[in-house]
């Protein structure tokens, strides 16, 4: 091209006619060979891919003068029509001969594969690579391009349609500024759609500007309204990765990053740079994104792979080094420490080679090599020197492993054993007939021998019976530990039919009543904790009262069969045995009382249990006091708390207590009491010693010992006991008189009468009862009483099994007395 | 006492809890189904029989 300047636009027509040289041919064959096959040089021509990459080639331009230093500003701009104008502030395109093309540089970069990658090497020290290609493929695809340079004062324009020369390079005017300008118009014969999708370029536009820190890009849509984003990071990609973790709960801040170079293997020219920036937050899905030469590598490569590689061996060794990785005996896995991970890697790389002309995967094999060597060097450091943030890090890891672990396991066996698969039920249910589960129970019995009575005793319509046993482990010596074996747990997972885990549904639940029937020994207490820890973490909605009702109940199976001739009855623990003992006695005994009439029947059970529980009370406060004078005290009557306010009124008191422990103990003689001011409260106290023939122990009578609740229950019970007088008494039993000097031992006595002609088998497990029996006590709707188990208070219940399940066994031992859970007794 | 997720100690939420995440959920389920949890049985010695001392009674035990 002799002077550009002087050449008016020309048409295509007359171009392809001027133009017509050997060397045309080739470029024209070039740009022919990406319009018949564009998706190869440019991506998907019809999913938005291509169309949006053509924008990204352009900027990508603009970019590569930015990091050349040249460039501050780039302004993309969507016009009504959905075409593009990307506007630079860099040196603006060469406009001189090309060397070896005889032509306008810019003719040769907007025409020529490879073209770019050639003239750059020297005055570009990276590049987004094979721009060249990128470029005159844009053109090639557009239905026009047009090409506006300001360099060297002056503003050149030259226009293309698909691909050709439309123009000359023009030399249109003068201008201070510098910077290239490209608009075009993808070509509707190459693209299916033209539609640009604003988020999308914004999106890209956002991680140009965090690449290159102090870059200002400013996204402009002209089509609707007017919608204006400005990009731009001082931080890089730290800001990057904090950014993307937005929102999140991260593990640790500031984002690690880590950077550094080294030169090219032999036989390639320049260094390559690593620059990485990572941030693990507490979710599950890893967000790495990988750039080379600010291109967006969607599908990674070589550069992921060197920093994964790097991840993994290098949190391994600290983690190892500092002994954190005792729990997982293989080491975390690449998958574990990417759980969570967010992360941007950056290479700059003066010759990269992608997978493909739309770089979605850097295969420039040496960079795996340097990034890991790069990054596990540098985070090697960076891990010894934040001691806490590296320990949270691995702990992330771990707990990564385990569920990694814990899924597969239960994957495995879940599948394998065909728990998730309704046909195939465990061959240990005895399935009931009945198919709605609204009807169904299942009953989870401990031990075979149970089991076997169960199935026998049920009701088959609507009863199922699932025997499980629990697996004795002996760990050490001393100790026999139970838990639910794996096929237990599969068996029961397979029985209720309704998945577990993710694949949970419990409108699949096969049984609405889940009872469990354990026996009443401590065996039977382990496994029903068991069961139930395990029914409230994976199955809570069972139990915690959010759904409509609860589905877990707890059999009471009898404890004590008693038979009286031909009359049988059966008893669910040891209170209820005491319960018919005490009234098969008060059938028949009656109680003489000293000016009254005798007691007998429901009057004397009554006093039995006032007797009884002030019998308890008063053991209960012997740890405190002498219980007997504590008794005195309380059947001297009238001795409360007024009665320290006054040294005469306790004194008076003590007289009486005195006297009435000489009346019914033996061995005693005196009180030998002392009375003290009692400043503390106003009043005065008695201190019995302890003394041959008086007090056993040391006995305080003061207000704390008055206004304990002993001795406030003890006062209660004596209110109503006392009117029966001070004795003695007689119990009369058919043809047996027995005397009773006081109250106290009458519940004994009652007990022994009530046994008489009583046969009491007590059982020790299910096992013991026959079939018929188990259904008659514990089975039968009609008949039974079940715990219906609620975990609604759910803190509470969680702290529960904790501690059941925990270490310490004494705690264990009192809640499964009491009945650790909050159960309900319902006769169901 | 606030609960604590019983796998990784982390605040339990509203829809996994007692565990923190679904995710802690399934890794109580691989120890279930790894059989890693044991009550610990009594000791051939029964600690109930051992006559406790008198103010030992109400001693914290979990120690914590």
């Amino acid at each position: 091209m002799s002077d550009p300047s002087a050449q008016p636009p020309v048409s295509p027509e007359q171009t392809g006619a001027d133009d017509y040289t050997g060397e045309n041919i080739q470029v024209l064959k070039g740009l022919e060979a990406v319009r018949k096959r564009p998706g190869m040089y440019i991506g998907d021509t019809d999913d938005g891919t291509g169309l949006h990459h053509m924008v990204y080639e352009v900027v990508d331009n603009s970019v590569d003068e930015a990091l050349a230093g040249f460039c501050r500003h780039i302004e993309v701009r969507i016009h009504y029509d959905n075409s593009i104008t990307v506007i630079d502030d860099g040196r603006g395109m060469p406009t001189d001969m090309h060397p070896t093309e005889h032509r306008p540089t810019p003719e040769v970069i907007m025409t020529v594969l490879h073209a770019g990658g050639k003239f750059d090497k020297k005055s570009y020290k990276v590049s987004g690579g094979l721009h060249g290609v990128g470029v005159s493929a844009v053109n090639a695809l557009s239905e026009w391009l047009k090409l506006e340079i300001r360099r060297g004062g002056k503003v050149y324009y030259q226009e293309y349609r698909r691909g050709t020369p439309h123009t000359g390079l023009i030399e249109m005017g003068v201008s201070t500024r510098s910077g290239t300008t490209v608009s075009f118009k993808p070509d509707e014969q190459i693209f299916s759609n033209l539609v640009y999708s604003y988020d999308t370029l914004a999106q890209r536009m956002r991680e140009l500007a965090y690449l290159n820190p102090g870059l200002r890009i400013v996204l402009v849509d002209e089509r609707e309204g007017e919608k204006r984003s400005e990009f731009y990071s001082e931080g890089g990609i730290a800001s990057f990765v904090e950014d993307l973790n937005a929102g999140k709960t991260v593990i640790h801040t500031p984002p690690i990053v880590l950077s550094g170079s080294m030169p090219c293997p032999e036989g390639q020219e320049g260094e390559i740079l690593v620059e990485v920036a990572i941030q693990w937050n507490d979710g599950y899905s890893e967000n790495v994104f990988c750039f080379t030469n600010n291109i967006r590598n969607k599908d990674g490569g070589a550069h992921l792979t060197g920093f994964r590689q790097a991840l993994t061996r290098t949190l391994n060794a600290y983690g190892n080094a500092n002994h954190l990785l005792k729990d997982a005996k293989q080491g975390l896995s690449g998958a574990d420490l990417q759980e969570g991970l967010t992360a941007v890697v950056s290479v700059k790389h003066p010759d990269p080679k992608f997978s493909n002309q739309t770089k979605d995967r850097l295969v420039s094999s040496e960079v795996t090599g340097i990034v890991n060597s790069i990054v596990g060097d540098r985070l090697a450091t960076w891990l010894e020197e934040h001691p806490r943030e590296a320990r949270a890090i691995l702990n992330k890891g771990l707990l990564a492993a385990r569920a990694r672990e814990a899924a597969r396991r239960a994957r495995e066996i879940v599948q394998r054993k065909g728990a998730l698969d309704s046909l195939a039920l465990p061959g240990k249910l005895a399935d009931c007939q009945e198919r709605d589960p609204a009807l169904c129970e299942l009953f989870i019995v401990e031990g075979d021998s149970a089991g076997g009575s169960a199935k026998q005793g049920r009701d088959r319509r609507v009863q199922a019976i699932l025997p499980l046993k629990g697996k004795i482990l002996n760990v050490e010596k001393a100790r026999i530990d139970k838990m639910l074996s794996s096929q237990e747990i599969v068996t029961l997972i397979t029985a209720l039919g309704c998945g577990i885990g993710d694949q949970k549904d419990l409108s699949k639940l096969r049984y609405h009543r889940i009872i469990i029937m354990t026996d009443a020994d401590v065996d039977g207490s382990h496994i029903r904790t068991l069961l139930l820890t395990f029914l409230f973490r994976q199955y809570r909605e069972l139990l915690d009262g959010s759904l409509p009702r609860h589905y877990v109940y707890i059999a009471q199976p009898p404890l004590f069969k008693v038979k009286k001739g031909k009359h049988e009855e059966y008893l669910k623990n040891e209170q209820a045995l005491e319960e018919y003992l005490l009234r098969a006695a008060c059938q028949e005994a009656v109680l003489e009382v000293p000016g009254r009439p005798p007691v007998s029947g429901a009057e004397l059970m009554d006093l039995a249990r006032l007797a009884s529980r002030y019998s308890r009370v008063i053991g209960a406060i012997d740890k405190k006091a002498d219980a007997r004078i504590v008794d005195a005290a309380v059947k001297a009557g009238a001795l409360d708390k007024a009665h320290l306010a006054e040294r005469a009124a306790l004194d008076e008191a003590l007289r009486r207590i005195e006297e009435s422990l000489r009346a019914h103990q033996d061995d005693f003689s005196a009180l030998h009491a002392v009375i003290q001011p009692d400043d503390e409260h106003g009043g005065f106290r008695a201190i019995c010693p302890a003394r041959l023939g008086g007090a056993r122990k040391e006995t305080i009578i003061d207000f704390a010992l008055l206004d304990s609740p002993e001795f406030e229950e003890l006062s209660r019970l004596w209110h109503r006991l006392g009117q029966y007088g001070q004795g003695p008494y007689v119990l009369v039993e058919g043809t047996s008189r027995l005397q009773l000097k006081q109250l106290d031992l009458i519940g004994a006595h009652l007990d022994a009468i009530g046994r008489k002609g009583l046969q009491i088998q007590r059982y020790k497990g299910l096992g013991e009862m026959t079939a018929e029996q188990l259904w008659e006590t514990t089975m039968d709707p009609a008949r039974r009483t079940l715990l219906e188990v609620h975990a609604d208070d759910l803190n509470e219940a969680e702290r529960i099994f904790s501690m059941l399940m925990g270490e310490a066994v004494e705690p264990r031992r009192e809640f499964i007395d009491q009945h650790a859970l909050s159960v309900r007794n319902l006769d169901i | 006492m606030q609960p604590r997720c019983p796998i990784c100690g982390a605040p339990p939420s509203a829809e996994a809890f007692p565990f923190c995440s679904s995710r802690c959920r399934l890794i109580d389920l691989g120890n279930w189904l790894g059989e890693r949890y044991v009550v610990p049985g009594d000791s051939t010695i029964d600690p109930s029989r051992v006559p406790m001392d008198e103010d030992g009674g109400d001693s914290p035990q979990d120690g914590s």
